[in-house]
């Protein structure tokens, strides 16, 4: 039985200016990538001569950026989508959509933005800073950042890179962003910065390491490294990150599997991580999720997740129908939980007029 | 055959879509007016799940506007298989999980429009009220993204077990399962905090939906 708890009252200011507001910047974002969309639509239509269309006007431009579009056809089998460019005065700044993607371009900056026939979309960055509002990318064409000798390729989804000079600064706000530099691939993190000046042992975060590849947009300058500067990095990975990276596993198959890696340790890390890898499993396989509550009690006797772990197995089998079973460990989570937050419920079920 | 005779033309004001599926075809089409009928429509559920997670933050405005957006974006790709509303909150509740994550939302809410808590009349009872949500929304910070969504959804917004577990996308063990260890902390810190006890005793018995 699950006791219903009172519902806590939260009453929710009703403000029809703040709902017109919402309203009016929702639909005029959606106005400003369609008109994205449907220019990236009608753009690889072809002519016969070349002709240049200069198309001043997205929606969202300040009235300082000056925004350039440069369309050229050549008669081809697949034309890649217009090439444009941004360029913002200092001071000045512009924003615009390239599919369901928001980009600020701000003060001195410019940008061309590329686009090839299998849709990858690449922000050729010559200066300044851009600001990326991207979708997460699976399922969905990749999305690139290359600032100099820097690629960025967005994993999902708000980002901004910057290049002043020579240095190329990451900044990643929400969702996480792989880049390629300094002859080495890093995952970025929310919150996380990445900087080209920096040194190998400096760098904020590394999770994972991978084998180059330079990205398949044509044009793009190659970014082949020679073999001798591609170092390897030390995977500096503490429990606590494998277990949040973990979390973050949308694949149910890959998160048990790294649920399970991170349980092999011996800390507070693979307690919890245990009863994750319990909740996952119950919902197939009830043996399994038995057999790792019983691991975490046998390995972690006095885990800070015990009792929850010792309730977790008495709804497992009252779910499976597995009643007897289900009053069984309802009494010994008694025995060893008196007091506990479910032992009502626990000393309910045990009862002999329980069901 | 008798002749036609004279027939009055009438003007018939163009019709709404009557059902969900009519204004799904009529918004994927790009009817502006549809759109528009179906965000005044959903506004205020998703606005009141977003904010009852989060509490008063400036966060909520943004994360309404995303949700929007996103399911704008991907109407086309609706199948059905679920209510459209349902389908709506899960996007709202995703953007509002993967915040919490990735923003380590913070546990400060600005409680600033008097008559959000509707803990009686007095001006006492309700700042007593207001400094309840504020201890309240304060525990919810150190719980876990996922824990913090269920209970939420559960004990604030209302929401059956059921719902709470197609919402986040996980099975109904998992859920209570959450909403039990949110509760417990929660409660935990009630037993040292008179107001919040308060609050959470002024709630309400509530028919789940």
């Amino acid at each position: 039985m699950f006791e219903k708890p009172k519902q806590i009252v939260v009453e929710v200011p009703v403000s029809e200016a703040r709902r017109e507001r919402i309203e009016r910047e929702v639909f005029a974002r959606l106005d400003a990538m369609r008109d994205v969309d449907h220019s990236n639509q009608i753009a690889p239509v072809r002519v016969r001569r070349r002709m240049p269309i200069i198309a001043a006007g997205f929606a969202f431009a300040a009235a300082a950026a000056s925004v350039m579009f440069l369309v050229s056809h050549e008669p081809a089998p697949a034309p890649p989508a217009a090439p444009s460019l941004v360029v913002t005065p200092e001071g000045g700044s512009s924003r615009f959509t390239v599919g369901d993607a928001v980009i600020d371009a701000r003060s001195d900056t410019s940008v061309e933005v590329k686009q090839d026939p299998n849709g990858t979309t690449t922000l050729m960055l010559g200066r300044g800073t851009v600001d990326c509002d991207v979708m997460p990318r699976p399922n969905r064409a990749p999305f690139r950042v290359v600032a100099g000798d820097v690629t960025v390729e967005v994993v999902g989804t708000r980002f901004e890179v910057s290049r002043i000079g020579d240095v190329t600064r990451v900044d990643v706000a929400r969702g996480r962003v792989k880049v390629h530099g300094n002859g080495e691939l890093r995952y970025v993190g929310a919150g996380e910065s990445w900087t080209s000046a920096m040194t190998t042992a400096a760098v904020v975060t590394p999770i994972v390491t991978e084998q180059i590849t330079p990205p398949a947009v044509e044009e793009l300058p190659e970014i082949e490294l020679p073999a001798e500067n591609v170092r390897p990095v030390k995977p500096v990975i503490t429990a606590q990150q494998a277990y949040e990276a973990a979390l973050d596993i949308k694949d149910e198959a890959k998160r048990a599997r790294a649920y399970r890696a991170v349980a092999n340790g011996n800390h507070a890390w693979a307690a919890l991580s245990l009863f994750n890898l319990a909740e996952l499993q119950a919902k197939a396989d009830v043996k399994a999720t038995l057999a790792t509550l019983d691991e975490l009690k046998r390995r972690f006797p006095n885990a800070g997740n015990a009792e929850d772990a010792a309730w977790f197995r008495v709804d497992v089998l009252r779910d499976a129908r597995r009643i007897d079973a289900a009053k069984q460990a309802a009494a010994e989570y008694l025995r060893e939980f008196p007091r506990g937050t479910y032992a009502k419920l626990a000393a309910r079920l045990v009862r002999p007029s329980s069901p | 055959m008798k002749p036609l005779g004279f027939v009055p033309l009438k003007l018939v004001p163009r019709s709404e879509p009557t059902d969900d599926g009519e204004l799904i075809a009529a918004c994927i089409e790009g009817d502006k007016q549809a759109q528009r009928t179906l965000f005044r429509r959903e506004y205020p559920r998703v606005q009141a799940t977003v904010y009852r997670i989060l509490g008063n933050t400036r966060d909520v405005d943004d994360l309404v506007q995303e949700t929007f957006i996103a399911m704008f974006r991907a109407l086309p790709t609706f199948r059905r298989d679920s209510r459209l509303s349902t389908w709506i909150d899960r996007i709202a509740v995703r953007g509002v999980f993967h915040h919490l994550r990735t923003k380590k939302a913070t546990s400060t809410i600005a409680l600033d429009a008097i008559g959000d808590i509707d803990g009686g009349g007095r001006v006492d009872e309700q700042a007593q009220a207001r400094d309840g949500l504020r201890r309240l929304y304060a525990s919810l910070a150190k719980l876990t993204p996922e824990a913090r969504t269920a209970y939420a959804l559960y004990a604030i917004d209302g929401r059956s077990i059921a719902e709470v577990a197609e919402i986040t996308g996980s099975t109904k063990i998992t859920a209570k399962t959450r909403i039990w260890r949110a509760r417990r902390e929660v409660e935990r810190r009630a037993a040292a905090d008179p107001v919040l006890a308060e609050l959470l005793e002024l709630g309400r018995e509530v028919e789940r939906r």
